[in-house]
């Protein structure tokens, strides 16, 4: 799994939370995002971070349409995220921000779906019995208990180098997939990781 | 594991300012001008074809150039506006007008009235000098569009592409119109429809992937 497990604030929660309209398009004073985007653009981090909590439920709502729910939901909801990162400055302030952001998430879900249909096509899911009975080393306790501890430690890095040591070593993706990912330059990867390990190494010898 | 929330706080820690794109018309402006300027460039470079001055008083030669000329500016256009996300893909058919009529003189000059080339032309040293132009026009054009085009990242690169290969191909061939005579048809397809066919062809499938799209 990527990124996965969901944020607090879901469509129900939170007052004014945007949803989609019957139009598709959102239902928030388009203005506010308008603005919150350009001060983005200019690099206020905090206007950035408001304006992506408060997208988040609206392109939620899109994944949901699509079929895109749960850990596979978020997923495409931070791929949308990401997508809208790397091309903030195609965005013009002058215009509506809605169909600039609805044009970029039907965009990143027809993708998604398309790409998990294709999975489907060759993939068959293992059930528990594959994971428990045809490998060895599922059933030792004793490892399980040490991934559990190593899960815990990881759950403590900062998001940045808890993200590096995810793509990098957890989902094996090159530097340069990852870099391509996150939009982080390669040796800001390697430096993320080399310290995410060394403060692993410290957390995991302090609980032994 | 990262939620959602933790994911915005790390895009939003890792933000930094970005110069905003220009509005498509004024990008667009600004190469039709800067083409034109290549293109005068060229033409005071090789100079003028022979048959100019008899040529401007034919309409199907007007038609041709005038064609290609707005096919590529109306091509630029189209692919600065394509390559962002919110705008309409019906923008594609911008240069659908104009490159009627510039294709319509290549049938006319190529096909309605063929033309054999004549004995003892010297084929190869004319070609060469008409594939040189169109390169010459074409290079720097595709080059351009191409690093302009890239700092976008398109979420549409195959009609980005496609309509970008079609301006670089209509300026290209808006400067071979105006410096060389190619009067027999066989000729007229080898060195200027097959050229300006190339570029499409490998600018629409190169570009695709060198947009960086996202």
């Amino acid at each position: 799994m990527e990124r996965s497990s969901s944020s607090g604030d879901r469509m129900s929660g939170g007052g004014g939370a945007p949803v989609p309209s019957a139009a598709g398009r959102p239902r928030v004073p388009d203005a506010d995002w308008s603005v919150l985007m350009a001060r983005s653009q200019d690099g206020d981090q905090l206007a950035y971070a408001t304006l992506l909590k408060s997208v988040t439920p609206y392109v939620r709502a899109l994944a949901a349409r699509v079929g895109l729910t749960g850990d596979d939901g978020e997923d495409a909801v931070q791929d949308v995220l990401l997508t809208i990162h790397k091309i903030r400055h195609t965005y013009d302030p002058a215009r509506p921000f809605g169909p600039w952001l609805a044009a970029v998430a039907r965009r990143r879900l027809i993708d998604r779906t398309r790409h998990r249909s294709r999975r489907w096509r060759r993939e068959t899911a293992l059930t528990e019995a594959h994971e428990t009975l045809a490998a060895d080393e599922a059933n030792y306790q004793e490892a399980a208990g040490e991934a559990r501890r190593l899960r815990a430690a990881i759950a403590e890095l900062p998001p940045g180098q808890r993200q590096a040591i995810e793509m990098l070593k957890l989902q094996e993706m090159s530097l340069k997939e990852a870099s391509a990912r996150t939009g982080q330059s390669e040796t800001a990867l390697k430096v993320a990781v080399h310290r995410a390990i060394r403060r692993l190494r410290s957390l995991l010898d302090g609980t032994r | 594991m990262t939620t959602t929330d933790d994911f915005i706080e790390s895009l939003a820690g890792d933000l930094v300012p970005v110069r905003r794109l220009r509005p498509p018309p004024l990008r667009a402006a600004l190469w039709v001008a800067l083409a034109a300027v290549l293109v005068a460039v060229l033409v005071l470079m090789r100079g003028v074809r022979a048959d100019f001055f008899d040529e401007i008083r034919d309409p199907a030669y007007w038609v041709q150039l005038a064609g290609a000329w707005l096919t590529g500016a109306t091509a630029i256009l189209a692919a600065f506006e394509v390559s962002l996300p919110d705008r309409s893909r019906a923008w594609l058919l911008l240069p659908a007008p104009s490159a009627v009529l510039w294709l319509y003189g290549f049938a006319y000059g190529c096909l309605g009235h063929w033309i054999a080339i004549p004995a003892g032309a010297p084929i190869a040293h004319d070609s060469v000098r008409c594939v040189e132009t169109i390169m010459m026009a074409g290079i720097p054009m595709a080059l351009g569009l191409w690093l302009m085009l890239r700092r976008v990242r398109p979420l549409r690169p195959s009609g980005t592409a496609f309509v970008a290969a079609v301006a670089v191909a209509a300026v290209a061939d808006t400067a071979h119109l105006l410096i060389h005579v190619v009067e027999a048809s066989l000729l007229v397809l080898l060195v200027n429809l097959a050229p300006v066919t190339i570029i499409i062809v490998l600018g629409s499938l190169l570009g695709r992937r060198g947009l960086r799209p996202v």
